[in-house]
């Protein structure tokens, strides 16, 4: 027996006792109604990644696609198909890293790339024209987050912090295990981590929910912040089911970020969320109430949209909006300045592929709607329904160039304008 | 150091399967089994299991990733291509199951229906042959289902994604051995 199952499920029980449970506004003191979608095995197991898929979904041909793990050569990559707006410029800028994933630039220009499935973070230097890669450490669980500071690596895996300190003059450092200050809760599923630094000085990590649907433990379903040595933890936002990109708002400072919706509701949504925290300890509705304002069929209780923050846009059903990045560069044409890349990974939980792109998104003057419209595409097609590429993450890199990781061929493409 | 013309050679014959591939394809049967049919306690059969699936675990072994005293040293330092050989090789030989025991009907029966509450056919498929980067399940040792399945329970083996320690938590021993005896008695 599970120790923590039972917890939850006492917790479910005596939803009153569980102060975790009451969110502000939110039909406080409400019990919220479980269903057995979303938690079958009451009293015995605690809510995963199956539940909330009704039995009509049983016999669904939908699963997570495959990743690749061996290299793809560059004549197996299809740039050829790839579209961006006319005078943007695509190319492959770096390849032969299976899995690359989140990307982060240190000061001297070296990039660090983490994965999940491989283990491996990589290193890139960019060496005259030319790209070289080694894997700078390996064997670790889903180091999806990286992130720097005052030199200092950052590499964020499911259950460990590791930080390389002057790593860019001294390569060779070894790190520094960290793990222990930042009291990594055990759960693995949606425990990747996205991670970056704030202009607060304050390195923010999301928690996601160990499940699709369910009622989350409290140390779930968050994004935190901590001071670089790891103490000092607050909460930001709650009520979040799994963000795996965000960015700050280049004038405001403000915290936007990306939110998966979840899985086994039907085709058409709840679409992904991105979201704006305008003030710390936001909620924005998981597990009751989705997207703009769709309450849980599963996870129910009266008024469930009550004090939840609506997104800023929506960004397409299980597109999986991931990596994003407020445009700030010279480059690319004067109206995408405050323009928000956004990489969508594309959908598994969809019968018709949905994502595999990288969006533009304008937000409104005031911040409380956005326009979204393509920016590279070509990694799907719509026809056969098949893709070939995902992208994850986007950077910004000094001249004004974006690169852009895509995890299915292991390779980071840059887009560029003009020149 | 090592000449780029060595290297090259090196390369050439990592890629020019069977030939090359031919000892390791032996060395793997010594355990897995003629085709990778397995007769040996503790040991998966690996005849038919998807390519891609095939693929990963050898490079989860290679990278350290997944434990396995026999596998880790023995994938130390192989090159992609030959791990796509052997995945496409294993992947092409016939299933030959060793017919098990006659299970507890009670246990198989508790084991359809936890399988059937996780949704397990649902990714596995139906049949349970499994596909992409998911396994088959029918026709594998149950020894072998039951060490896995606690793996990923009790946090010890992440697998492609995390779906795995997540469909299988909470579970009991008990919970574990009857989705064992359903497995195991999959035609």
């Amino acid at each position: 027996m599970n120790g923590k199952g039972y917890l939850l499920v006492l917790c479910v029980a005596a939803a009153a006792g569980c102060s975790h449970m009451k969110e502000p506004s939110s039909g406080a003191g409400a019990a919220p109604t479980i269903s057995k979608a979303a938690n079958p095995d009451l009293p015995q197991g605690v809510p995963g990644w199956k539940q909330g898929m009704s039995d009509a979904h049983a016999t669904s041909p939908l699963a997570p696609h495959a990743g690749k793990m061996t290299v793809t050569p560059d004549n197996e990559i299809p740039l050829s198909s790839l579209k961006v707006p006319a005078g943007f410029k695509v190319e492959i800028w770096a390849s032969g890293m299976p899995g690359v994933r989140h990307m982060v630039r240190g000061d001297s220009g070296t990039i660090w790339a983490g994965t999940r499935t491989i283990g491996r973070v990589y290193e890139i230097k960019d060496a005259g024209g030319k790209r070289t890669s080694r894997v700078l450490v390996d064997k670790l669980t889903q180091p999806n987050g990286v992130a720097i500071k005052d030199g200092k690596l950052y590499v964020v895996a499911i259950d460990k912090v590791l930080r390389y300190d002057g790593i860019e003059a001294n390569p060779n450092v070894q790190p520094v295990d960290v793990t222990a200050a930042f009291n990594l809760p055990p759960k693995q599923h949606h425990a990747w981590k996205y991670v970056k630094f704030g202009p607060d000085g304050k390195l923010y990590i999301p928690f996601g929910a160990p499940c699709n649907i369910c009622l989350p433990p409290p140390e779930y379903a968050q994004i935190r912040r901590y001071n670089p040595d790891g103490s000092g933890m607050e909460v930001v936002a709650r009520g979040v089911r799994n963000s795996v990109g965000f960015d700050f708002h280049p004038r405001t400072k403000e915290l936007w970020f990306t939110d998966n919706g979840r899985d086994w509701l039907n085709d058409d949504g709840p679409e992904e969320e991105l979201n704006r925290v305008t003030k710390v300890g936001e909620f924005f509705g998981f597990p009751y109430c989705h997207a703009n304002g769709i309450p849980d069929p599963d996870v129910s209780k009266p008024n469930a949209c009550a004090g939840v923050t609506m997104p800023v846009t929506t960004l397409g059903a299980h597109a999986a909006a991931l990596g994003m990045r407020f445009y700030t560069g010279s480059m690319f044409p004067a109206e995408y300045r405050d323009s928000i890349l956004v990489a969508r990974r594309g959908s598994w939980n969809r019968t018709k592929l949905n994502g595999y792109d990288v969006v533009r998104v304008t937000p409104s003057s005031d911040g409380r709607s956005a326009k979204v419209e393509p920016f590279l595409t070509g990694f799907m097609d719509a026809s056969s329904n098949k893709f070939w590429g995902r992208p994850v993450d986007v950077l910004q890199m000094p001249d004004g160039a974006v690169l852009v990781a895509d995890e299915q061929v292991g390779a980071i493409y840059r887009v560029s304008y003009g020149r | 150091m090592v000449g780029s013309s060595t290297w090259r050679g090196l390369l050439l014959a990592a890629l020019s399967f069977p030939a090359a591939a031919a000892d390791r394809i032996a060395l793997c049967e010594s355990c897995h089994g003629p085709g990778g049919n397995s007769t040996t306690a503790n040991v998966p059969s690996i005849a038919g299991q998807p390519v891609t699936f095939l693929e990963n675990q050898l490079i989860f072994f290679r990278e350290g990733l997944r434990n396995a005293p026999v596998m880790v040293p023995l994938m130390k330092g192989v090159e992609d291509a030959e791990v796509t050989s052997l995945a496409r090789h294993f992947n092409g030989q016939a299933p030959r199951p060793v017919k098990a025991a006659s299970p507890d009907p009670a246990a198989v029966a508790r084991g359809r229906e936890i399988a059937g509450k996780r949704h397990c056919g649902q990714c596995h498929l139906p049949n349970y042959r499994g596909r992409d980067q998911i396994p088959a399940l029918a026709g594998q040792r149950g020894d072998y289902l039951l060490d896995t399945m606690r793996s990923y329970r009790d946090g010890k083996r992440t697998g492609a994604d995390t779906t795995m320690s997540e469909v299988l938590d909470g579970l009991s021993d008990d919970e574990i051995r009857a989705l064992g005896a359903y497995l195991v008695s999959l035609p």
